[in-house]
C-alpha cells in the first residue's frame, strides 16, 4: 500500500488509463469535503487500515524519516477531532479553499483496489491567498458498503520547504 | 572632515551606540519594537549571531568524511563540513572570487567545492586549490592567492554531538557559554544506551510569520498550554501531567546566559513512573531498548532516566531541546522565522525510533497538533503588535516568587515568566553591547 517514488516521477511507461467514473466521482467528493472543512464526513471516507501521508521527500522511508503527516486511522480520527473542537487555532476560522484535481491516471488496479495518481492545485485563502500544488496518490477500495479510501499520499511541490502551517486537510 | 565644494551636508557616520537597550528592555517588560523594528533586527544579527555561540548542526548529520550541510548563522549562509582531515569546519558559503554561493544543496558529500561561475575550486577544508587559466593573473594575485580560501567561522566546538559556531575570533568558550544548560543535553543523552543520539530523520522546515524571539520564548512558556493547546487535551488526550500549576511539581528555570527550561523532573520523580513523557507506555513495549539502557546505566539509573525523560530546554539563542525532538530557528526578517524540527533518534533502537517519529509528526511541524497552533498564535502576536498601545509586553508573572538556587532562578509555578525574564536579561546584555565598526 505504501506508494513509492516511481509514481510521483517518471518511470511509469506510456499513457495510462483514466479511472472509472465512480472512482473519479469519489475522488472529487473527497476533494470537496476537504475544501469545505466537512471534517467528519471526510473522516467517514476512510477504511480501517488507512494511511494519510505527506512526506518531506518522495523517496523517504517513513520507518527512518520524518514526514509532515503520517496518519493511521486512529491519528486521522484525532486530527478530525481536534479540528472539530473549533479551537484548532490554525484553522479557526477554517481556510477557504478550492482545489482542482486533474491528470488522473490509474497506476494499478485489481478487483478490490485501484490506485490513482493525480495532480492537484489548491488555492487557500486565510488572511491572504496561498497556492499549494502537488501529486496526490489515492488508493481506493471497493467494499460492499461502497468505495472507501485506504490511502492518500500527497507529494507537495513545496515539500522541500519552508512550508506554511498546514493544519487544514490537504 | 574633508572640505569639498559640494553643498551637501556633511554626513555624520551612524552612531550605533546611540542605541539604548534600557529603552526597550526594562525589569519585567519588553517594548514591542524588539519584535518589529528592522534596526533592532539588524542589531540582533550583528550582535547575537555574530559575536556569540550559535547552534549550527549535529555531528550525526555529517558523520562521514566529506559530508556537508548548508545552514545559516543569522543571515550568513555557511557550509558545515566534515573535512578530509577529520575536523568539522563552518565555512562561509561564498566563493572568494566574486561571491557566488558555492554549495547549493541542503546536504551532500564532496571532497571539494567547485564554483560554477569561473571554476575556482576549494578543498573541503576551505583552501583554494585550483584557479582555471591562472596565467591570466599577475604576480600581485599570486602573492595573495594563498589567503583566498573560503572564510571560516573562527570558533567551532561541540557538546554531546551538538555543534556550535561563533563568528567572533574571541569570546567565552562553548563550555562557559552552555554552563548549566549542558546538563539538559546530558539528560537527552542519558536516554541512549550508547550515550549518543542521531538527528538523521530529516528537518521539517516550518515558516512562522512571527519574530524569531516569539518562536523561541514560546517554547519555554509554561503558561499557554491550557489555552493554546486546549483542543488537543479536549479532543485527543489529556496532558501528560496537569497544566494547572498548583497541582504539579513542575518548575520553570532561568539557567542563566539566556538558557531556560520547563523542568518536569520533580513531578515525574514524585510519580515514579517510567515513560510518562512518552505516552505512558509500559516498558514491556520496548524490552530491547530498556535492556540496552540497563546495560549502560544499571537498573537504578536506567529507571531514573526513564522516569525523568528528556529535557524541555531552550539553549540561547536558537536551539530548543523539545523532549524527543530538536528544534532550531533561523531569523529571516523581523516578522518571519523558519523553525527546523526533527526527531531524536537513538542509535540501534528502530522500534523506539519509529514510535518517536510518529510522536514527532503528531506534535511538531506545520501540521503538528501542537506547533501548528503555536505558529498561528505567534502570527497573531505579531499582528497585535501593529497596535501601539500599550507599548510594552508584560513579563512579570511570578517575579515575587522567583527563587535563586545553584541551578539558576527557579519558580515552582510553571506558568511563571521566569524563562522569558532570563531570556531578555541575556538579550539586553548582548544586544546592548557596543558594536565594533
Ligand atoms: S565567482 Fe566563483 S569562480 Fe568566479
Ligand atoms: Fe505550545
Amino acid at each position: 500500500m505504501t506508494v513509492t517514488a516511481d509514481v510521483t516521477q517518471a518511470a511509469v511507461p506510456g499513457p495510462l488509463p483514466v479511472p472509472d467514473p465512480d472512482v473519479a466521482a469519489f475522488l472529487y467528493y473527497e476533494a470537496r469535503l476537504a475544501d469545505e472543512a466537512r471534517y467528519s464526513e471526510w473522516e467517514q471516507l476512510w477504511d480501517d487500515d488507512a494511511l494519510y501521508w505527506v512526506p518531506m521527500h518522495p523517496e523517504d522511508d517513513p520507518r527512518t524519516r520524518l514526514s509532515y503527516i503520517y496518519d493511521n486511522r486512529n491519528r486521522i480520527k484525532s486530527r478530525v477531532a481536534q479540528l472539530n473542537t473549533g479551537n484548532r487555532h490554525a484553522q479557526t476560522p477554517p481556510s477557504v479553499m478550492r482545489r482542482v484535481l486533474g491528470n488522473m491516471e490509474v497506476l494499478a488496479a485489481d478487483e478490490e483496489t485501484v490506485t490513482v495518481a493525480s495532480n492537484f492545485v489548491l488555492v487557500e485563502y486565510r488572511h491572504e491567498q496561498r497556492t499549494w500544488a502537488g501529486r496526490v496518490v489515492h488508493t481506493v477500495r471497493r467494499t460492499p458498503a461502497g468505495l472507501r479510501l485506504a490511502g492518500k499520499t500527497v507529494h507537495l511541490v513545496s515539500a522541500g520547504g519552508p512550508v506554511n502551517t498546514l493544519a487544514f486537510l490537504i | 572632515m574633508t572640505t569639498t565644494e559640494t553643498d551637501r551636508p556633511a554626513v555624520e557616520p551612524p552612531t550605533p551606540d546611540a542605541f539604548d537597550v534600557a529603552s526597550v528592555v526594562q525589569d519585567h517588560r519588553v517594548h514591542g519594537s524588539v519584535y518589529t523594528s528592522p534596526e533592532i533586527f539588524q542589531r540582533e544579527l550583528d550582535t547575537i549571531f555574530r559575536t556569540g555561540w550559535v547552534y549550527v548542526a549535529h555531528e550525526s548529520e555529517i558523520a562521514e568524511s566529506g559530508d556537508y550541510l548548508t545552514r545559516r548563522i543569522g543571515s550568513e549562509p555557511v557550509v558545515v563540513v566534515h573535512s578530509k582531515d577529520g575536523q568539522i569546519r563552518v565555512l562561509l558559503n561564498r566563493c572568494s572570487h566574486r561571491a557566488n554561493r558555492l554549495c547549493n544543496a541542503d546536504a551532500g558529500n564532496a571532497n571539494s567545492f567547485r564554483c560554477p561561475y569561473h571554476g575556482w575550486t576549494f578543498s573541503n577544508d576551505g583552501s583554494l586549490t585550483a584557479v582555471p587559466m591562472r596565467d591570466g593573473y599577475g604576480t600581485e594575485f599570486q602573492k595573495v592567492r594563498s589567503q583566498l580560501g573560503m572564510a571560516e567561522a573562527p570558533r567551532v566546538d561541540s557538546y554531546g554531538g551538538f555543534v556550535f559556531a561563533s563568528l567572533a575570533p574571541e569570546g567565552i568558550s562553548l563550555a562557559e557559554h552552555l554552563g548549566g544548560a549542558a546538563k539538559a543535553i546530558d539528560r537527552v543523552l542519558d536516554l541512549s544506551p550508547t550515550g549518543k543520539i542521531e538527528l538523521r530523520a530529516g528537518w521539517m522546515k516550518h515558516l512562522h510569520h512571527a519574530n524569531w524571539k516569539m518562536v523561541v520564548e514560546n517554547n519555554v512558556d509554561g503558561y499557554h498550554a491550557l489555552f493554546t493547546h486546549a483542543s488537543v487535551y479536549d479532543a485527543i488526550r489529556p496532558a501528560k501531567v496537569s497544566h494547572i500549576p498548583a497541582k504539579v511539581d513542575v518548575v520553570v528555570r532561568d539557567i542563566g546566559s539566556g538558557h531556560s527550561e520547563i523542568d518536569y523532573s520533580a513531578e515525574y520523580r514524585k510519580l515514579d513512573e517510567e515513560f510518562v513523557w512518552y505516552g505512558r507506555i509500559p516498558r514491556a513495549k520496548l524490552p530491547d531498548y530498556v535492556a540496552a539502557l540497563e546495560d549502560r546505566h544499571g537498573p537504578e539509573k536506567a529507571h531514573d532516566a526513564l522516569v525523568v525523560g528528556p529535557s524541555h530546554t531552550l539553549i540561547w539563542p536558537n536551539l530548543f531541546l523539545a523532549e524527543m525532538n530538536v528544534m532550531y530557528v533561523e531569523p529571516i526578517a523581523p516578522d518571519e522565522t523558519v523553525a527546523y524540527t526533527t526527531a531524536v533518534l537513538v542509535p540501534g533502537q528502530d522500534k523506539l525510533n519509529q514510535r518517536t517519529l510518529r510522536r514527532s509528526e503528531g506534535a511538531m511541524g506545520p501540521a503538528g497538533f501542537l506547533i501548528a497552533d503555536d505558529g498561528e498564535i505567534g502570527m497573531r502576536n505579531q499582528a497585535g503588535l501593529a497596535a501601539h498601545d500599550p507599548e510594552w509586553l508584560e513579563l512579570s508573572r511570578g517575579v515575587e516568587t522567583d527563587v535563586i538556587d545553584e541551578t539558576g532562578v527557579v519558580n515552582s509555578d510553571k506558568s511563571a515568566e521566569t524563562p522569558q525574564r532570563g531570556f531578555y536579561r541575556q538579550w539586553a546584555s548582548v544586544v546592548g553591547q557596543e558594536i565594533r565598526a
